[in-house]
Formats: C-alpha cells, sequence, structure tokens
C-alpha cells in the first residue's frame, strides 16, 4: 500500500474520531460476552464474526496511527497497518455483521461495534473494496431519483394496478392509491414491491387516512452499504416529495432500517431538522385500531401467532408495543418468542446480507437461534414487520421445515378486517 | 424484439419481491458475455423501475421492459 492510500484510509478514521470511537477503542476489556450475544458467532463459531474482533481490526489501525505505544513497539499493541490481508478480513467481519447491536445491548460498556463498522466501511469504500452489490442497488436508488420523469408512467400504471387490487379487497369501487396528491396529510413511503403498497392501502383508506403514495421507496441501501452520502441522497428523494405536496407526516412501511434512518439519521446526514413528524405503519395502524377508525376481528387469523422484533426497529427503534398491540388485537392466540424486544435474537437477514450471495452459507448457519425461538413457541404463523427478516426467516422455514406461515403485520390486519371484497393471500 | 434477440440466460425471477430481481439480475450479468442478453421474467411491478434503473447506472442496456399480462418481461443486455 502506498503512502498515498495509507493517508487516505488513516484520514477516514480521523474524520470519524470523536469521544465516542475513542472511547470504543481504548475501553473494550476482551470479557468475550459478546460471544454469546452474536447470532453469527454463536451460529457459525467463526473467530471472525466475534464482535469484538470485528472491532479489533478497526482497533488496530487506530493502535498504529492514533497511539504512541502502538506507533513505535506495533508488535507488543497488536498495532497494524490497513493492509491487504487486514482489509479483506475487515470486508468479512463488516459486511456479513446484520448490525443488529445485540453484542452492544450485552456489552458491560455498551461498545457499539455496529457504530465502529460504520467506520470499517467508510475505510473499506476509500480502498475501493465497499461491497459492490449493495453499491449497485444503492447507485439504482439515486438514478431513479435524479431522472424521477424517465420512471413517472410506468410507477403510475403500477400504482393504478394496486389501485384495481385494493378495490377488489375493499369491496368498494372508490378506494384509491393516491399519486402525486397535494395536501395530503401523509406521504406513505412503501418499500419497491406491491405487497407493501396493497395491503397499507386497503387500511388507510378503510381508516378515511387523507394520504398519499410516494413515488420512492424507502429501503436505503446506501445506509448498507455504508456511504453516507449516497444514503442521504436515497432519503432526500422523498424528503423532497413531502415537501413539495406538503404533507405533514412520513409514514415508512414494515422496513426496519428505513425507518431508522428517517427517524434518527437523516437530520444528522443532512445537518438541518427533519421537517416531518416520522412514523412507522405499525404506529398509525395501532392508533386506528384502537381508535375504532378500522375494525379487526380476532375470529379469522386461524393457528399460534408469534411476533418478531426485526432488530432496526426493535432494539435500535425503539418500537415493541404497537406491533404486539396489533397482534393482541387481531388473535387472542398469541404467544411470545423467548427471549423477546430488546434481547430478540437476530434472524440473521439484516444489512443488507439477504442481498450479498457470498455471505449465504454464514447467514443461514447464523439463524440458528431464531429456528430455536420458532420451534419452542409453537407457532404456526409469524408476523414480522421486516422485509429483510421475512426473507430469512422463510429461508429458514424452508430449510427447517418449520411449517410457518410468515406474515407482514399489515397483511394480518387486512386478514382480520371485515371487509366485504375478497381478501388476498398474503403478499 | 424477443423472438429476434438471441438470450444467452434465462431468469425466472417470479415471485421474488423487488428488490431481489434487481439483484438477480445483477449477480447474473456476469454470466453472460459482453453483448450478450439475459431475459428475465418478474411479477413484481417494482422492477419496472428497478432493473431499468441498475441497468442505466451500471452502464448496462435494457432492450425490452414489457408487461406481459400478470408477468414483467425483460431483455438486459451486457454492455461491459
Amino acid at each position: 500500500m502506498d503512502s498515498t492510500q495509507l493517508t487516505t484510509l488513516t484520514g477516514v478514521i480521523d474524520k470519524k474520531m470523536n469521544r465516542q470511537l475513542k472511547q470504543y477503542m481504548d475501553i473494550c476489556a476482551r470479557c468475550a460476552i459478546c460471544k454469546d450475544a452474536c447470532h453469527q458467532y454463536v451460529g457459525t463459531g467463526d473467530f471472525k464474526y466475534l464482535p469484538a474482533r470485528r472491532a479489533e481490526l478497526i482497533r488496530q489501525i487506530y493502535k498504529k496511527y492514533f497511539t504512541k505505544t502502538g506507533e513505535f513497539v506495533p508488535a507488543l499493541y497488536e498495532a497494524r497497518d490497513p493492509d491487504e490481508n487486514l482489509l479483506d478480513e475487515l470486508y468479512d467481519s463488516t459486511y456479513a455483521c446484520t448490525g443488529c447491536r445485540r453484542c452492544m445491548y450485552y456489552c458491560p460498556f455498551s461498545i457499539d461495534t455496529a457504530w465502529i463498522l460504520s467506520v470499517a466501511k467508510a475505510i473499506l469504500i476509500a480502498a475501493g473494496k465497499g461491497n459492490e452489490m449493495l453499491g449497485q442497488l444503492a447507485d439504482a436508488a439515486i438514478f431513479k431519483g435524479d431522472n424521477a420523469e424517465m420512471f413517472n408512467d410506468v410507477m403510475v400504471s403500477g400504482f393504478e394496478d394496486i389501485q384495481e387490487e385494493v378495490r377488489a379487497i375493499t369491496g368498494n369501487p372508490n378506494s384509491r392509491v393516491p399519486v402525486n396528491k397535494e395536501g395530503a396529510d401523509i406521504l406513505y413511503v412503501a418499500l419497491a414491491g406491491a405487497h407493501s403498497i396493497r395491503p397499507a392501502a386497503v387500511i388507510f383508506e378503510e381508516a378515511g387516512e387523507n394520504w398519499t403514495i410516494s413515488m420512492f421507496e424507502a429501503a436505503n441501501y446506501g445506509f448498507f452499504y455504508g456511504d453516507v452520502e449516497k444514503a442521504r441522497l436515497i432519503t432526500k428523494r422523498y424528503i423532497d416529495e413531502a415537501k413539495r405536496l406538503g404533507v405533514k407526516e412520513i409514514v415508512v412501511p414494515e422496513c426496519g432500517h428505513a425507518y431508522r434512518v428517517a427517524e434518527f439519521f437523516y437530520e444528522a446526514w443532512s445537518k438541518e431538522p427533519m421537517p416531518f413528524k416520522i412514523s412507522h405503519i405499525l404506529e398509525k395502524v395501532d392508533q386506528y385500531i384502537k381508535a375504532g377508525r378500522i375494525t379487526v376481528d380476532k375470529g379469522l387469523i386461524e393457528g399460534k401467532v408469534t411476533y418478531h422484533d426485526p432488530c432496526q426497529l426493535g432494539r435500535n427503534g425503539g418500537k415493541f408495543e404497537e406491533p404486539r398491540d396489533i397482534v393482541k388485537a387481531v388473535t387472542d392466540n398469541f404467544v411470545d418468542l423467548t427471549p423477546n424486544r430488546a434481547e430478540q435474537w437476530c434472524c440473521g437477514g439484516g444489512g443488507g446480507i439477504v442481498a450479498m450471495e457470498e455471505f449465504k452459507d454464514v447467514r443461514l448457519a447464523s439463524g440458528i437461534k431464531k429456528v430455536e425461538q420458532l420451534k419452542a413457541s409453537g407457532a404456526s404463523v409469524l408476523a414480522c414487520p421486516c422485509e429483510n427478516c421475512r426473507l430469512q426467516i422463510e429461508e429458514l422455514n424452508e430449510i427447517h421445515e418449520l411449517g410457518l406461515q410468515v406474515w407482514q403485520v399489515i397483511d394480518l390486519v387486512v386478514a382480520a378486517m371485515p371487509l366485504k371484497g375478497t381478501k388476498p393471500t398474503h403478499a | 424484439m424477443s423472438d429476434e434477440t438471441k438470450i444467452d440466460l434465462e431468469l425466472d425471477l417470479k415471485g421474488l419481491l423487488c428488490p431481489l430481481p434487481m439483484v438477480k439480475v445483477s449477480q447474473n450479468i456476469g454470466n453472460v458475455p459482453v453483448g450478450g442478453v439475459i431475459r428475465a421474467v418478474a411479477t413484481d411491478p417494482g422492477a419496472m423501475a428497478d432493473i431499468p434503473a441498475w441497468a442505466k447506472s451500471t452502464g448496462n442496456e435494457v432492450l425490452q421492459a414489457a408487461k406481459e399480462g400478470s408477468e414483467f418481461v425483460f431483455l438486459v443486455k451486457r454492455v461491459k
């Protein structure tokens, strides 16, 4: 590695260095409590997936270039240059991490390994070793934002088709999927797939909500990729749209990281106050049910139902009770997973890992704790408000023959609503 | 166009939810030669924006993006 590249990579750490990162670099006691908290380490037993080890790779560079002891006696203090070997190891450790932050929850010093790995991703990107697939997904999203007019007709046509499906479900020919509706109260930023629009539209329309659908998707692969500027641009697409339409509130779909990005990160990225109230779709649905704006019938869902807390919505987003209240409103046959809420096991599908084929083996192996939880619950239906989690759990469901139906929470709600039309099979 | 174009790889993406159709096309574009064509069939309407956007941003070319009944059929040419 030449001196220019070395300066670039150490400069990334220097730019990210603050008291928080310095504390994380200095404070790890190597107690290894995190080994029992990490689903990937538990599932694979592979040292490189030990949270403390993932962080240690950044710590080694830090010691070499930001401490005198590491600079002058590197062998004694385990200080290393960010050479090709270290970067290759860093790539596996970093992009395989789902960012669930369960290790942080159990760490006696609350070391945020996912935050340290955001520094690792910035280093890898600066070294030209960012994950190609995540980068492509991010660039495609930005391209859609920069060339919105190119996709307008196909998007509107797609929404019209979904509107027909919504009308078939509600049995109401006046049900709508409003597009570009100025003065709407809510901008619903769905996922790219129709499955996240159809049931939400049924619920919004039955609740009499004044809403409109976004032309953009809430998923943010710039966030997973680790490029703050790409992540900001992807989010900005619907922030600008919300400003143009004059809405009061942005509602994000059943997508863990989308909620966290909008609610917690965008302000810092854009360096300006978030001009809109950010809500998760399940907060709205919970309010509709409790306010009597939609009706649900507990007798329409068959079987024992359980609920998986997506890490970005639960442990990292603080939304534990609204989804449970919804599930309990649609069935008397609810059983929680053990452990749950902040201690919930990651399913192994977060952080964009489902899009990275190279990590398929570790991803599936790391799902073993979730499989054990699901088996122990005895449930036949799983409500799960995260796209990545559902993709992972559906694959685990098939491999381990769990016999589960894996539903979005809003699909469960629509299934429990007494509607005049024809109920769809979910998703 | 699909009747005249030589197809190098067929991808059945039916039932996959976005962005997985785009992901699968991206993962497989290296499996056809430069100038080669993937024919991909998806059922998620989001693919109608996702796959062309991916192609534009990666320098590849969508020769066709057409709705055929409930399916969306793409011809994607590897350019580089």
